[in-house]
């Protein structure tokens, strides 16, 4: 008789206690997924977003802040793109214009928008795109063009059915879906991406400008840029790529030092349930042990049965909570993104990644083995004797 | 010789009393014999056949099993002795509730770690000689007290063991299947050429058995 095979039975003697036990741990874990999960999400999307402008300095408004790879508040006239350029140590300067918008009208705030209209003087595209590359028979809109032309990321085309020649109507203005841009990256996969001019217009910006990405002429550093930027040119800031990391970091940090104490808290409180299930388990069958230390089972074999149980419980209220916490999570992201449930849903394992179920389903079991320490060693450590005695 | 006690004593404390458990007994249990204890309830039966299984300490005074002075012994070696040549019948029989007569029998020899399919012949032998071949796959609550009593017999007898201590087998039967008891530990005795020690206050037992010790106030009264 294997010993997995008699606690699952042990177990399920007590089916009430025990399914109460699974779920409140179930619970526990659904709420730490269904929390970690979302907020994860959004830390590595930020995170991801590291990579934008690498090498380069970012100048914005005096007082503006900037995310990562969006700038969020005054705007720049569009001559400063030519004071920045007469810099010393300036290589290039690409204007770019940032508009975070929504595709659901009313929607609530968002932690990551549905959409991002990018515009970027045509030609430059590389300096927020990298090497992504278009799906097969797009290409980038042209200067020459007589129609308002885009680029849009990959996630807007599955959300809305685009594809190419598609049209789209942004701000009472139609515009030609001439290509899609195949992206890994939550904030490209979600952009529209135009020709400067055309986003001045459709938004009314004028000539205005969100942001200036600089690259600085080789064997300068964009710490010397950035110092230079900010001396010769009034009301700009000019931020290297640590500034710019610096900026988040902390915010990311304590995001995910929150998200260690929730953690933290919800294993204590499940360890806790499962260890009070275990010590009335082991209180009630303490005849039973004492007749298996008295048929010769070793201490060992008995901590390891209580063990066994509490790790079973942890088992079951793990792939429970894990199975509720991902729907949970999904259920979350879906409503704080508007997105739709069945848009979303290819994306659970982005939104709950295999490795933090898994991860997730170990520290469960390992939290439900340590409850069964104090249990088995407080059975063990009575005698035959003093068990055989009790009423239990 | 399969057990000798020498003065052996046994006093528990109780906050600042103490009790005399067992007072100075001196026994000898010959091999293949069945020898029962008789004494009134708190006599102190139950605590010398721990003392003897040990399954508890003695304050004073020496268990020899099997000629081996078991006060040598150390708690894995006591526990091995236990398992290899010691099997239990308790009063109020003590099988686990979820597994089946059959898996409650192989449980002593699962302990000892024998082959999967030696479990289940000897447990389904040994079950067969106390009568319970049809009842394998029951679980102690579809028994009748006289059936688990069997069952918890088969157990005892599962390693083979040199001696059964049999704590008070007949207290919860009724006078008939009591009687049917006794006479299946004396029988098993024979065929299995066990030594039975068998703890009770039931007259019967004193009539079958090869010898009796008479127990009062933890001493021994008479042989």
């Amino acid at each position: 008789m294997r010993i997995t095979s008699m606690c699952l039975r042990n177990l399920l003697r007590r089916r009430v206690r025990t399914s109460l036990c699974v779920f409140g741990v179930a619970l526990g874990i659904m709420f730490i997924l269904a929390v970690g999960g979302t907020t994860m999400r959004y830390v590595t999307i930020i995170k991801e977003m590291n990579v934008f402008y690498t090498g380069d300095v970012v100048v914005v408004a005096r007082g503006s802040i900037f995310i990562e790879a969006i700038p969020i508040g005054s705007s720049l006239q569009e001559n400063t793109v030519v004071e920045v350029r007469q810099v010393e140590g300036v290589k290039t300067a690409v204007p770019m214009l940032f508009v975070v918008g929504s595709s659901a009208p009313g929607s609530i705030a968002q932690f990551v928008p549905s959409n991002i209209t990018v515009g970027i003087p045509v030609g430059n595209w590389s300096v927020l795109v990298g090497h992504a590359p278009l799906m097969p028979g797009g290409r980038w809109p042209s200067a020459n063009s007589s129609e308002k032309e885009v680029v849009i990321g990959v996630y807007l085309a599955q959300l809305h059915n685009l594809t190419v020649n598609s049209g789209i109507r942004l701000k009472n203005h139609n515009l030609r879906v001439v290509g899609i841009l195949d992206t890994p990256s939550v904030l490209l996969a979600r952009t529209i991406i135009m020709p400067l001019k055309v986003a001045q217009e459709i938004y009314g910006y004028g000539m205005s400008v969100g942001m200036v990405v600089v690259e600085p002429l080789e064997g300068v550093t964009e710490e010397e840029l950035a110092d230079r930027i900010e001396a010769e040119i009034l009301g700009v800031t000019a931020l290297t790529g640590d500034e710019r990391n610096a900026i988040i970091e902390p915010i990311l940090r304590d995001v995910e030092m929150w998200n260690l104490g929730i953690r933290g808290v919800l294993f204590s409180l499940s360890m806790v349930l499962v260890m009070t299930v275990a010590i009335m388990n082991v209180s009630e069958r303490k005849k039973e042990l004492a007749t298996l230390d008295a048929i010769g089972a070793s201490k060992s074999y008995i901590v390891r049965m209580v063990i066994t149980e509490t790790g079973l419980i942890g088992l079951f209220g793990g792939i429970l909570g894990v199975m509720l916490g991902t729907v949970a999570a999904l259920l979350v992201s879906s409503f704080y993104s508007s997105v739709p449930l069945s848009v979303m849903f290819p994306s659970i394992f982005a939104i709950v990644p295999p490795t933090m179920m898994l991860e997730i389903l170990a520290s469960t079991v390992a939290v439900s083995c340590v409850a069964g320490v104090i249990p088995a060693i407080i059975v063990a450590r009575k005698s035959i004797v003093e068990l055989l005695r009790s009423e239990h | 010789m399969i057990a000798k006690t020498t003065d052996l004593t046994r006093v528990y404390r109780l906050g600042a009393s103490t009790i005399l458990g067992v007072n100075k007994v001196n026994l000898e249990v010959e091999e293949a014999t069945l020898v029962s204890i008789v004494g009134p309830s708190g006599s102190g039966k139950t605590t010398l056949l721990n003392l003897i299984g040990l399954c508890d300490h003695p304050t004073s005074g020496k268990v020899f099993f099997m000629e081996k002075d078991t006060s040598r012994l150390n708690d894995t070696e006591r526990r091995n002795l236990r398992l290899q040549n010691i099997g239990f019948v308790f009063q109020t029989f003590n099988l686990l509730p979820t597994l089946t007569a059959l898996e409650n029998v192989e449980l002593p020899m699962a302990l000892a770690k024998k082959s999967q399919a030696a479990q289940r012949e000897e447990a389904a032998r040994l079950l067969k000689a106390v009568g319970l071949a049809k009842r394998l796959q029951h679980r102690p609550r579809e028994l009748s007290v006289g059936e688990m009593q069997r069952v918890a017999i088969a157990r005892a007898l599962a390693n083979h063991p040199s001696l059964i201590l049999a704590d008070e087998p007949t207290g919860e039967l009724d006078s008939k299947t009591g009687f049917e008891v006794i006479n299946l530990l004396s029988e098993l005795r024979r065929k299995e050429k066990t030594t039975v020690i068998v703890a009770t206050h039931d007259e019967r037992v004193a009539r079958v058995a090869d010898k009796t010790y008479r127990i009062l106030d933890g001493s021994i009264t008479q042989e």
